[in-house]
């Protein structure tokens, strides 16, 4: 089967992590294997290039989750060809771009690691054809975005710009899921395949509307659309490659993406007419107006981005067949001129150390080539004759002309579009005039002089894209446009023309209009300047921003310390008085009777005893809790116990985890004990404690009658079946083992990351942690000095072989009986602590590596890869099988496949057990360095 | 002949079992009463063990080794909890019968660092 597809998504993701590594080999290393993986994602699309420019679309499709009707579908079609070129075409430029932009200072492996993840995500937007998946790439983007934006992490704009680029997109993508979901539901399916066909049904659907808003607010707070066009300024803080990459070509246009994709589905409603043209008209308006006055060339920029992004939006939001083609024709033009204007940024700021258009003047002298790049891509953004920008400009014109004059209003549109087309050509003016004329450089940190070659050489291959579009639109542009509008369209297409000329009309007068009024309006900037300096601050949604955030998160910090005073037992209070009342309503409301039909067993005398024994040290650690040390060496007595009923039950197997546990346990709790008063005082009144020994009561009462209920009652559970199949289908007599490494394993994988993690974040907080522990103890005594009497230590020793023998006894026998890996993996564990407590850690961490995360870190990997290991032979994950093996001295011996994931589950075991342990007593060495000097004397 | 043996063996080891217990329930001070148990783990269960040994290895069953092991372990765990009692009681100056000697009475006149010098003994 072909499954070009979901490599072209998943290359650049896997290819991020190579990167990251590859990165310890030297700096370019990072940049060639970004750049390789690049191409190896673009040849990956090739072979399926051709199809959509014959009309056909390319469905590919994994089951993932069939049950949630989620496969790992992918489809090709025009729209989703052109922007996976452009997204890898652009990338490829970028990434030889960056490599030249970031200094010695910047990490190359972490740049490039998170511009793969990105470009992969968004891929996977531009490829997918579920919507669900389609979500999850888009909330990739939101998060890779995030990580590039703040990638000069040490700056606080570079971190605020990146939070309210996560906020805002983040926000818009939780509407966008409650709008897929209507979506889906309305349509009956999640397939892009079957939804672009119900256009009928989805616009006559009561639900229309507000599945409409929901979707256009994540597609217009990700295009940066008005009222949410704020964080796209903000995000300028990122190193200009990434700009050039995220605002041109990538980040925003998945908004418009999306607008276009749906196009088909959404569109033709007067819903849609206002709320998209009504946005895009606005944000037309207002970015183009902004750019006017920023000082800042990257905020120039940035809100011209903001601009052509609502002339897209408005295009789309026109509704005509012909507004979409006009759409996707100046989505590529502005991918290239604006890439190739952001990278002319970067070059001007890498070689003037500033980007205020205030200082950087007069820069052609110094860099005529650079300056004769950027005026053609200002050009082209202006919509100058014979550049690309133009010819989609053209289109645009002629489509509100017609908009004119169908409609009674129609020409407050056009006066509208006319006016921000001579704002766009005062500010690509503005860019070019004050950048690389107008006098002489203002006291610039640098002396700029022109960029190595290959710096240039993006720039060069975009503004030379422009210039080719521009002049010869039939020759270049022609087929890929016609295969991206049939995507958007999924309809035959309108007849048009990309020619340069049409003839004198409506459009054209429109583009003198804007041509002479943009002169006219540069040369009165003067005047202008100073009424946008008055209103500087006027209309700041990011003020508005600011105020939101700030209420939402007092309210949510009110409400938390509403409800968390800090105290445990009124967390607990509320937890059991929620519990025993939704209990009772629900065993009054459903009114069986507590006892159920199955007859009882006959009770025996030890199981009385033992029971009696376990209540009365429940009652015991009750009495004693306030000494620590007593009451803890009470509740191991508890735990011993446990375990004793376990085995009376037969359950070998919890019985040994149990008693493993415990001592694992009790170890570390006397490790944390350390640190407290070993004498807790009173602090609960006496009312108090009356009311905690109610509630106690009921809350264990209610548990007790809970547990009676159901085992007086039949009940079928699905033990039989893992009692049948365990030999024939697991190859191990013992069903537990069985079912963690086999039956369930999946679960037990999760587990073991689970345990893998909880040990990484207790290690991460216990590393630089300095707690002063006490010096004597209760009595005023100091410790002794012998930390590690000789005799425990010689004969600690001498225990370690026969532990471990035990341990790979446990371990071995352990998928026929009692025993297993997590078992044997305690066993360790306890018997290399024991080396620890008895022998000190400067001892023992000269005979054992300390650095334990390798070993956490190859049990994943065995287990992950153990579980790869089956679908290779084409086998679901983790799908096991066994043999038989005749070893020479152990004689038969069963070698199943679950037995390496066991040592996966052993590993992680040892390696987060020992890392906590070790950690928490290493705080001991540190709370007291005195003892640790003289045990280095002895 | 054989339950002869057996028999001797396991009243041996009820025997010094049960002088261990009522040693540590009738000795007058700690480090006194630290002596009863360590007899009654040693000569008491070992007596046992070893009539244990013999009856299953009788048993025509092959050689029983268990109890080996679980002398093994006796061996090891007994001295070091017995050792570590004593450390923390005389870390603690639980009061001893005994008379103190002349030359540590002398030194514990004479300086206050005394606690590690009786440790040291």
């Amino acid at each position: 089967m072909n499954m070009n597809l979901l490599f072209v998504a998943l290359i650049p993701l896997m290819g991020a992590a190579l990167t990251a590594w590859v990165s310890r080999f030297g700096r370019m290393g990072s940049a060639w294997t970004a750049g390789g993986v690049t191409l190896l994602a673009l040849l990956c699309l090739l072979p399926s290039a051709a199809a959509p420019f014959d009309g056909e679309v390319i469905v590919q499709r994994w089951p993932w989750i069939p049950g949630a009707g989620l496969d790992l579908a992918f489809r090709l079609d025009g729209l989703g060809l052109l922007f996976a070129l452009m997204i890898l075409g652009i990338g490829l430029l970028v990434i030889l771009y960056a490599r030249y932009y970031l200094s010695e200072h910047d990490c190359m492996g972490r740049f490039y690691a998170y511009l793969l993840l990105f470009m992969g995500s968004m891929l996977g937007i531009v490829l997918a054809e579920n919507l669900i998946l389609l979500l999850i790439f888009w909330e990739m983007t939101s998060l890779s975005s995030f990580l590039l934006i703040s990638y000069w992490r040490g700056r606080e704009d570079a971190r605020t710009g990146a939070r309210m680029a996560l906020t805002v997109t983040g926000l818009g993508g939780l509407a966008m899921l409650g709008g897929f979901l209507l979506l889906g539901e309305i349509a009956g399916s999640y397939d892009l395949s079957v939804i672009l066909t119900m256009g009928d049904v989805i616009r006559a659907h009561p639900l229309y509307t507000p599945m409409l808003v929901l979707i256009l607010l994540g597609a217009f707070t990700k295009s940066a659309q008005f009222p949410f066009h704020f964080w796209l300024p903000h995000a300028m803080a990122a190193p200009t490659p990434v700009s050039a990459y995220l605002h041109s070509a990538t980040l925003v246009k998945a908004g418009v993406f999306l607008l276009a994709r749906l196009f088909p589905v959404l569109s033709g409603t007067p819903e849609w007419s206002w709320l998209v043209g009504g946005a895009g008209l606005t944000t037309l308006l207002i970015g183009a107006w902004f750019a006017l006055f920023k000082h800042d060339l990257k905020g120039l920029l940035a809100y011209s981005t903001i601009s052509h992004l609502g002339l897209i939006t408005l295009l789309f939001g026109i509704g005509t067949p012909l507004a979409a083609v006009a759409g996707v024709f100046h989505i590529i033009n502005h991918a290239t001129f604006k890439a190739s204007l952001f990278m002319a940024a970067g070059i001007i700021d890498h070689e003037c150390g500033t980007r205020d258009m205030r200082r950087v003047n007069g820069l052609w002298r110094f860099m005529p080539y650079t300056g004769t790049l950027a005026m053609v891509a200002a050009a082209s953004m202006a919509g100058v004759p014979l550049f690309n920008g133009f010819l989609s400009k053209e289109m645009f014109f002629a489509e509100t002309a017609t908009f004119f004059e169908e409609h009674a209003w129609g020409w407050l549109l056009a006066l509208a579009v006319v006016i921000a087309g001579m704002l766009a050509v005062a500010y690509s003016l503005r860019f070019i005039h004050d950048v690389f004329f107008n006098g002489e450089p203002v006291d610039l940190p640098r002396t700029p002089h022109e960029p190595p070659f290959w710096m240039k050489a993006p720039v060069a291959v975009l503004v030379a894209i422009c210039l080719l579009v521009g002049t010869l639109p039939a020759y270049t542009v022609a087929p890929l446009l016609q295969a991206a509008s049939a995507g958007v369209l999924q309809a035959p297409l309108p007849g048009y023309d990309l020619a340069i000329w049409h003839g004198l009309g409506l459009p054209v007068l429109m583009s003198i209009l804007a041509l002479t009024g943009g002169l006219l309006i540069y040369a009165a900037r003067r005047p202008l300047f100073a009424l946008a300096a008055r209103l500087e601050g006027r209309l700041d949604a990011r003020a508005i921003y600011d105020w939101a955030l700030g209420r939402t998160l007092d309210f949510a910090g009110a409400v938390t310390r509403r409800l968390d005073t800090g105290s445990l037992q009124r967390m607990l209070l509320f937890f059991m008085l929620s519990a025993l009342t939704l209990g009772a309503i629900g065993f009054i409301g459903g009114g069986s009777s507590l006892t159920g039909p199955r007859v009882l067993l006959p009770v025996d005398g030890v199981s009385i005893l033992i029971a009696l024994v376990l209540v009365a040290v429940a009652i015991g650690t009750l009495i004693l809790h306030r000494q620590r040390l007593t009451a803890l060496i009470v509740m191991g007595a508890l735990g011993l116990l446990i375990a004793l009923i376990f085995v009376k039950f037969s359950a070998p197997d919890l019985a040994l985890t149990q008693l493993t546990v415990e001592v694992v346990t009790i170890v570390l709790l006397l490790l944390a004990l350390y640190f407290l008063p070993q004498q807790s005082p009173a602090e609960s009144s006496r009312a108090r404690r009356i009311r905690d020994l109610g509630v106690a009561t009921l809350a264990g009462g209610g548990t007790a009658a809970l547990t009676w209920a159901i085992l007086s009652r039949p009940f079928d559970s699905i033990s039989g079946y893992f009692l049948a199949n365990s030999v024939p289908g697991g190859g191990g007599a013992n069903v537990v083992n069985v079912i963690l490494v086999d039956f369930r394993g999946f679960d037990t994988l999760g587990e073991i990351t689970v345990l893998a993690l909880a040990g990484l974040g207790i290690y991460a907080m216990l590393r630089e942690l300095r707690l002063p522990g006490p010096t004597h103890d209760d009595a005023g005594r100091p410790w002794n000095w012998d930390a590690h009497p000789t005799i425990m230590a010689a004969l600690a020793r001498l225990l370690l072989p026969l532990a471990l023998l035990v341990s790979v006894f446990i371990f071995l026998r352990g998928h026929n009986l009692p025993g297993g890996g997590f078992i044997a993996g305690l066993v360790t564990a306890v018997a290399l602590i024991m080396q620890y407590l008895t022998n000190g850690v400067e001892w023992t961490h000269r005979r054992l590596s300390h650095d334990l995360h390798p070993l956490i870190g190859w049990g994943l990997l065995i287990g992950t890869l153990t579980g790869l290991a089956s679908l290779i032979f084409g086998y679901p994950f983790l799908t096991s099988t066994f043999t038989h093996v005749h070893w020479p001295v152990v004689g038969e011996f069963e070698l199943a496949s679950a037995i390496a994931f066991d040592l996966g589950v052993y590993l992680v075991v040892v390696g987060a057990t020992l890392l906590i342990l070790v950690h928490l007593g290493l705080m001991h060495g540190a709370s007291h360095p005195k003892q640790g000097i003289q045990q280095e004397s002895r | 002949m054989l339950d002869i043996l057996l028999s001797v063996l396991i009243l041996t080891g009820a025997i010094f079992t049960f002088i261990g217990s009522l040693g540590l329930a009738r000795l007058r001070d700690f480090y006194t009463r630290l002596h009863g148990p360590t007899k009654a783990t040693t000569l008491g269960v070992g007596s046992l063990l070893i009539a244990s040994m013999i009856h299953f290895s009788a048993q025509g069953e092959g050689v029983s080794l268990h109890e080996i092991l679980v002398t093994l372990f006796l061996f090891i765990t007994a001295p070091v909890s017995a050792h570590l009692l004593s450390k923390a009681a005389l870390h603690r100056r639980v009061e001893s019968q005994a008379q103190v000697p002349a030359q540590i009475e002398e030194a514990e006149t004479q300086t206050h660092f005394a606690a590690p010098t009786v440790d040291r003994l």
